[in-house]
């Protein structure tokens, strides 16, 4: 048992967690919206850069900027489809139409990509670094950087930018936000881009590790939900160390107890800490903090 | 010149309740019009139509013009930035943003059509909102709060301003202090459409006056021919118990 | 009024009720479309535990696939592990379904809206993860070799082994969901339950526990999807975690949603359109997905009130659903 490997792959997959959960972090903090259409959009990123490769022989970079332009695009759709009941904060309608929302993508997905496994091949998965008792490849070291830097820079974007200015004001208060002369389906159309080409982002630097199916989406975001939640609804430096805690949990408590367990009991964890304390589950309060 | 505002057989209903029927309404440029009546007259119904914006959606009809042109129709945000620039009653800031973060938001057309003004001219009309420049609107005093919603309104290079109950809820002192800036801004030219329940307080700074009953002018004129009427010293005599 | 419209309301329900009951004879009696009606009344069924929590209570519960896989889980360990009978089968689901959402109920009495939503899935995660690990429920084998559906009443035995055969008891739990949604609303806690939605800080003024009415209105709930669920172990003869997949929620949901919230044929009507699609016009498994997901998002987005809100209905009836 190397606990200090354990400790690097919870490191790994700790910002994994967090980068696969910035993107509806902003978009719950900023527009309420629980998408549970997330762990599709993650999944249709990672058969398109798989699918431009293996089509066009691109290389693996090209595939991610595509992916990423395909995440925002698909982000944009959703935007326009769910408008009306975002306008109208009718939430019940919402969460239950980003269920269908993914429902088709998965669909559409399986239709356009096929049934079988695939291997979304990336050049940095051969690298490998060791230092003595631990070794990681050279894309999971990017895969750490890039969640670090998309972390800082959308915390520097919310915090010192107007349009980062406009994104809370749609946060605290929707229709006030028109009389600041700023058109608030112009701020939501950004959000939900940003919420597709963050999670395609995730999916194109996270999926090499493994095979990726049609069907994956739910079990690949399935952390997420808790990210979002423990790191305090719509805060993202709490994303941030709420990824970074749950990938070390799940890490030594699958090598120490159980693999098989471990997604329940971070769900466990999860339901224990919404009851006993659901007063900190109200929206907005900490949101860009 | 035609009118800044005019209003012209306006119908605003909720549901199938006609809640303000205004037949003809006309504000001059560098007036400040003052609309009184008790709660529930439509007062805000009236000044939230205007801007096009409203919680529960209403109905609208007739024509609203701002310098002859119809804007009926437009959506807020495109009319605030076109220098129609409402101060919603109560909350008119944003709590999580910082003052000078609420004074810099704001968007506007080069053709809003107003004068705009600087961060600094802001902060020489409210000196306090200078002091309190990093502070977040939720931590503000009621007082200051309102400051800040008209010092962002006036960022917005406003055409018409439309300000809805400034007073309400702020101490006799800062009541004054606060109508007497807004005159002082229409003394410079712009164009201010007030509506107010402080009887009073309308009559010190307005021009010219409305009253409202029931979604109803029942009475308007100049301010110094309006003081006598009778049905506004009811008004008062009313709005003082 | 008289007596005479309620007496024709009677007499009308029970002609309709005989008329449902011969429907897959007019439909031609072949095996496809016995198989097709049973599981369209298993599964209405199951989208009635949700409905009553969607529509009344107003809350969205993602734990409706586990109280589902409950009732089926516990029918197929009681009848082939322990040699029980359908009825002991029954008993257990219920029992098992009510323990669960006991501690659910509990768990989520003070979350609301997403909140409560994402302890209902993460309880739902978790419920599948035990399933697919724990021996004793199959693991991810599941439970195979259910026996066919045998129900003794006094002196009288029923035995199915046939889609025909299957139905008359698919559509007798079809008519006891009904009548207990039915019944629920004229209800005490049905009414409750609507003025917890509708204006909770008047309901908590009227002397109404908004909690304790959350918790009875799942304790109802849940048992109605698993019946369904027990319905659906002997119809499959089989489960396995696939019980637990988000395609049975997104049916449950969509069903509900999709005629119209709070009518009582709604989430009927809704399953049919649903599984006769997929039965009789089938796209294969990704083109049925991407047909569920579409009609699902279609409605929210552009009716979001449900297909029955398109009808003109004359307002007598209105009221009578309000």
């Amino acid at each position: 048992m190397n606990i200090a490997q354990q400790l690097v792959n919870g490191i790994i997959i700790g910002h994994a967690y967090a980068l696969v959960a910035i993107g509806w972090t902003l978009l719950l903090g900023a527009a309420r919206l629980v998408n549970f259409g997330h762990g599709q959009i993650y999944m249709v990123s990672a058969f398109v850069a798989w699918w431009i490769m293996s089509m066009t022989g691109a290389p693996y970079v090209l595939a991610v900027v595509v992916a990423i332009a395909a995440g925002a695009v698909i982000g944009a759709i959703m935007q326009r489809l769910f408008l009306r009941l975002t306008l109208s904060q009718d939430l019940v309608n919402l969460m239950i139409a980003t269920l269908g929302f993914g429902q088709i993508l998965e669909g559409a997905a399986g239709l356009t990509f096929g049934p079988k496994p695939e291997t979304l091949t990336s050049p940095l998965q051969a690298v490998t670094f060791d230092f003595g008792p631990v070794w990681f490849t050279a894309q999971d070291a990017l895969a750490v950087g890039a969640t670090i830097l998309v972390f800082l820079g959308l915390h520097v974007v919310l915090n010192r930018t107007r349009f980062g200015a406009a994104v809370r004001m749609v946060a605290e208060d929707p229709p006030l936000v028109a009389l600041y002369g700023i058109p608030i389906s112009r701020v939501y159309i950004s959000i939900f881009a940003f919420e597709g080409a963050a999670v395609a982002l995730a999916a194109t630097l996270i999926a090499p590790r493994t095979p990726i199916l049609t069907s994956m989406g739910f079990e690949q975001v399935v952390m997420t939900f808790v990210v979002v939640v423990l790191g305090g609804i719509g805060s993202v430096g709490g994303s941030y160390v709420a990824g970074l805690l749950l990938g070390l949990f799940t890490a030594i408590f699958s090598a120490l107890i159980s693999p098989a367990y471990t997604t329940a009991a971070v769900f466990a964890l999860l339901i224990a800490f919404m009851v006993l304390r659901p007063g900190k589950l109200a929206a907005g309060g900490n949101f860009a903090r | 010149m035609s009118a800044r505002l005019q209003l012209r057989d306006l119908r605003v209903a909720y549901d199938r309740n006609l809640a303000v029927t205004i037949d003809h309404l006309a504000v001059e440029p560098g007036t400040l019009a003052a609309v009184i009546g008790a709660n529930g007259a439509g007062k805000s119904t009236l000044i939230n139509a205007i801007a096009n914006w409203s919680r529960a959606a209403p109905r609208l009809s007739g024509e609203i013009l701002i310098d002859g042109e119809a804007v009926g129709g437009k959506s807020a945000d495109h009319l605030a930035r076109r220098g129609v620039v409402l101060v919603p009653e109560g909350r008119g800031v944003f709590m999580g943003l910082t003052v000078e973060e609420n004074l810099r938001a704001g968007l506007f057309a080069a053709r809003a059509g107003g004068r705009a003004y600087s961060l600094a001219d802001i902060y020489t009309l409210f000196p306090r909102l200078r002091e309190r420049r990093s502070n977040l609107g939720g931590s503000l005093s009621g007082g200051e709060r309102q400051m800040l919603a008209i010092g962002r309104a006036l960022r917005m290079a406003p055409r018409l301003l439309l300000l809805d109950e400034p007073s309400i809820g702020l101490a006799p002192r800062l009541v004054s202090l606060l109508l007497e800036t807004i005159r002082a801004l229409a003394d410079g030219g712009l164009t201010v459409f007030l509506v107010e329940q402080n009887v009073r307080a309308a009559i010190a700074v307005a021009d010219s006056l409305y009253l409202l009953e029931r979604g109803r002018v029942v009475a308007s004129g100049d301010v110094a021919a309006m003081k006598d009427d009778p049905r506004i010293i009811e008004a008062y005599l009313g709005a003082r118990n | 009024m008289n007596a005479h419209p309620t007496y024709f309301r009677i007499l009308g329900t029970v002609a309709l009720a005989l008329l449902g009951f011969f429907l897959p004879r007019f439909l031609g009696g072949s095996s496809h479309v016995y198989d097709t009606l049973g599981t369209i009344a298993s599964f209405s069924a199951m989208s009635y535990g949700l409905d009553i929590i969607l529509s009344d209570l107003g809350e969205i519960s993602l734990a409706h696939t586990a109280f589902f896989a409950t009732g089926a889980y516990a029918s197929a360990i009681l009848s082939v592990d322990y040699g029980q009978g359908a009825w002991v089968a029954m008993a257990g689901a219920v029992l098992a379904a009510l323990a669960l959402a006991l501690v659910l109920g509990l768990i989520t009495l003070r979350t609301r809206e997403f909140a409560f939503s994402l302890v209902t899935y993460a309880a739902a995660v978790v419920c599948m993860n035990i399933a697919a690990n724990w021996d004793f429920l199959g693991g991810s084998d599941g439970i195979v070799g259910i026996p066919p559906l045998a129900l003794t009443i006094g002196p009288l035995s029923f035995a199915a082994s046939q889609p025909p055969q299957f139905w008359p008891f698919a559509y007798g739990l079809l008519l006891l969901t009904l009548y207990v949604v039915h019944r629920f609303r004229r209800s005490r806690l049905g009414q409750a339950a609507l003025m917890v939605h509708m204006n909770p800080r008047l309901a908590s003024m009227c002397g109404v526990d908004g909690n304790r009415v959350r918790l009875l209105v799942f304790l109802v709930s849940a048992p109605i999807s698993a019946l369904a669920g027990w319905l659906y172990a002997f119809q499959r003869a089989y489960v396995g975690t696939d019980l637990f997949d988000t395609y049975f929620l997104v049916l449950m949901l969509t069903g509900v949603i999709l005629a119209g919230r709070r009518l009582l044929l709604g989430p009927l009507l809704g399953t049919a359109l649903l599984v006769g699609q997929k039965s009789f016009f089938s796209l294969g498994a990704y083109g049925d997905k991407l047909v569920l997901g579409a009609v699902l998002v279609g409605v929210l987005c552009f009716c979001p009130k449900g297909l029955a809100s398109l009808w003109p209905r004359a307002p007598g009836r209105a009221l009578r659903q309000m």
